[in-house]
């Protein structure tokens, strides 16, 4: 009861006048750079931190969290009406979805995909506010040991599952904790790996690699393979209130459900994020579907819009959960998170519900908030986000330049700042290129300092002793499930290949096109 | 894979034989930063206050797992297995990697550094627009350069003048009060 009267505080904070703006303000920005390829929720979010620094802690934490939702709905909208899907999180939704806007139907894919989204993130915003303190009182009572296990689970499902390779993510991850060792060393004051150069001394920040490796790596990548010609989106016919026939909601309501339920536990657990949970609710749905419909997956069936869209938003909910309560982001949008908070002084963990309860309420309150100005807004507003995505690439991509060059400079005010960025986004550049995913560098840039202090600290307890690191019961059951989980999501990638090659096979050639040397 | 459904030459067709070696300097490089995390990391100074694990042993255990996974790519890479090049709906997978662009995007980001401090960021901004955009194909370039100036000095305006945010606004514009915070 408790924690529903700190929710209800919580709202009393969100509903304020100018709290409703930033929320406003976020949700929109979100859906924008959701809809715009090439930008995420997590290189926005990087991107406003220097720029957003003179906001209140709560102001900027709902701005993000508007930002984090807005980009959930605004993918799907680009998914379904650009003629060339190809969002990673939601590559079979896309298929249905962009199926359904070609048959006619992108109206109803638009709607069903909004609707289940506002569905399955309030939902999964009510499952967050009450498993979320249930699981920080529990966490409060691990120790460092603990700690170092779970860490361990994050590291390796976010290098390892992330991308299709999974030594290709763990050196990713790997790059990410050695550009972290930059620096001196908390504990002893020692400087490592800055070749006696002041301005290393200081470390990489956090944020630079972040808007280098998401917006500059992004731009040059682009920029050596692009798209030229017109920007081809598929017309969207009638007025947004006659999208839903009486048929479609029959036929969405049980996958939005579905959808939030699979989504939103797979959210929770650090195993490979929104990815799978959209997978499994699309395979769900598909093997659900019977006779005449059956026959439509792959072909724009409206389940295999409901369902997948639902679990996404769940499932960014749910990776909520780890993040507020342990301090420990499975994306990298969450780790993104993390670091505005850390930039307020606010560390997420065990901790966070009783020292900056009022917060972390109104944050969650925000997020209810914010889905409904989703809903309300992006029907109707469908016409403007039309509009942005269309807006042509080479414009698209030199203000994506010019912002992060900004966000770069405004980090110190330095321009040397701004030279780091260019050489990390080269990095980014070629990493795009030969196949490494950017999340695990950014988890491992993040997580990395946290891991290191609290693996000396559990080693100090233990005089040097390794094997302590697995010997308390919660680590060791925590390392078991990490085992589980292992070869849960392997098996799952598999069937997920398995499965995709075989929609895809029913779908040939502009599909193909787009698979080959897919994920 | 499939190599090609429409005649488009796909990533196993006409762009792979370049790519193996770019791949193979890339993986050489983190064993490269593994060993240099090693030396470097050797030369750590672990003062008497450092209780059993000191500031060296986690950079050792990075530059390790660098080492190690650096050569697993290498062997993966002489096997044959190449990495899969990022998709997205602006990316045209049938089209050859386009250096000279990406080429002047950097050469754009370079002069851009080095304008902030002597012209001020609006400027050095613009510039960064419009050469990127023209390096992208953006025409005419009397349009590039409009929504060049005029995004420069929106952003200047927004963040410089609303929002607080230090960004020099160089000489030409140091006397009007709305670009400076």
């Amino acid at each position: 009861m408790d924690n529903f009267l700190a929710l209800l505080e919580g709202f009393s904070v969100a509903m304020q006048p100018m709290y409703l703006l930033y929320a406003l303000g976020g949700v929109l920005v979100g859906t924008a750079v959701g809809v715009l390829p090439g930008i995420g929720p997590a290189m926005t979010v990087a991107l406003l931190m220097p720029i957003t620094y003179s906001l209140d802690p709560t102001a900027a934490i709902i701005v993000f969290a508007g930002i984090y939702y807005g980009g959930m709905y605004g993918g799907s909208t680009t998914s379904i009406l650009l003629n060339t899907p190809g969002e990673s999180a939601s590559i079979v939704t896309a298929l249905e979805g962009n199926k359904m806007a070609k048959a006619g139907r992108g109206a109803a894919a638009l709607a069903t995909a909004a609707i289940g989204s506002f569905i399955a993130g309030t939902v999964a915003t009510v499952l967050l506010s009450f498993v979320a303190p249930f699981v920080a009182e529990f966490a409060v009572q691990i120790g460092p040991t603990e700690y170092v296990a779970l860490m361990i689970v994050a590291f390796l499902t976010v290098g390892a599952l992330l991308g299709a390779s999974v030594l290709r993510g763990l050196a990713s991850l790997a790059l990410g904790l050695f550009i972290a060792l930059i620096g001196v060393d908390a504990l002893t004051a020692q400087q490592r790996y800055t070749f006696g150069n002041p301005f290393l001394a200081d470390g990489i920040d956090v944020v630079l690699v972040a808007v280098a490796l998401f917006a500059v790596g992004e731009a040059l990548y682009v920029a050596s393979r692009l798209r030229h010609g017109p920007v081809k989106v598929i017309p969207v016919a009638g007025r947004w209130t006659s999208w839903m026939r009486k048929e479609d909601w029959k036929r969405s309501w049980k996958p939005w459900l579905r959808g939030t339920f699979i989504g939103f536990p797979v959210g929770t657990i650090p195993a490979g994020g929104a990815d799978v949970a959209t997978f499994l609710s699309y395979a769900s749905e598909r093997k659900l579907a019977k006779g005449e419909r059956k026959k439509q997956f792959g072909k724009g069936a409206i389940e295999g819009v409901a369902g997948p869209e639902s679990a996404n938003n769940a499932a960014a909910a749910g990776v909520l959960v780890p993040l507020l309560t342990l301090g420990i982001p499975t994306t990298a949008t969450a780790a993104m998170m993390l670091v505005a908070f850390q930039r307020y002084n606010i560390q997420p963990g065990p901790l966070l519900f009783e020292v900056e309860g009022a917060l972390v309420w109104a944050l969650i309150a925000s997020l209810y908030v914010g889905n409904l100005m989703l809903l309300v807004l992006n029907l109707p507003l469908v016409g403007i986000w039309v509009k942005i995505l269309q807006i042509p690439r080479p414009y698209l991509y030199s203000g994506i330049l010019v912002f992060a060059a900004m966000g770069a400079f405004s980090v110190n005010f330095t321009p040397v700042d701004v030279f780091v960025l260019l050489v990390v986004g080269v990095l980014g550049f070629f990493m795009r290129r030969y196949g490494y995913p950017i999340a695990p560098m950014v988890v491992g840039l993040i997580l990395g300092p946290i891991f290191e202090d609290q693996l000396r600290r559990s080693l100090a307890i233990s005089q040097g002793d390794p094997i302590a690191l697995v010997s308390t019961p919660i680590a060791a059951t925590i390392y078991v499930i990490l085992i589980v989980i292992f070869v849960l999501s392997f098996w799952l990638k598999k069937r997920q290949q398995a499965m995709e090659a075989e929609v895809v096979e029913e779908v040939p050639v502009a599909v193909a096109e787009q698979k080959e040397g897919g994920k | 894979m499939s190599s090609s459904i429409n005649g488009a030459p796909g990533r196993s067709g006409t762009t792979a034989p370049a790519r193996p070696l770019g791949e193979m300097i890339f993986a050489g490089m983190i064993v490269c930063i593994g060993v240099v995390g090693f030396v470097a990391g050797a030369g750590i100074p672990i003062p008497p206050s450092a209780g059993v694990v000191g500031p060296r042993v986690f950079p050792f255990l990075v530059s390790g797992i660098m080492v190690a996974i650096g050569i697993g790519l290498l062997i993966q890479l002489l096997r044959g297995h190449t990495g899969a090049a990022e998709e997205g709906e602006d990316i045209d997978p049938s089209v050859k990697t386009d250096w000279l662009t990406v080429g002047k995007l950097v050469g754009f980001l370079a002069v851009h550094i080095a304008l902030i401090v002597p012209l001020g960021w609006p400027v050095a901004a613009a510039v960064l627009f419009f050469g990127s955009a023209w390096s992208l194909g953006a025409k005419p370039w009397w349009r590039n350069a409009i929504i060049a100036v005029v995004l420069a000095l929106i952003l200047q305006f927004v963040f410089a003048g609303l929002l607080g945010v230090s960004l020099p606004p160089g000489f030409l514009l140091e006397g009007v009060e709305i670009f400076n915070g």
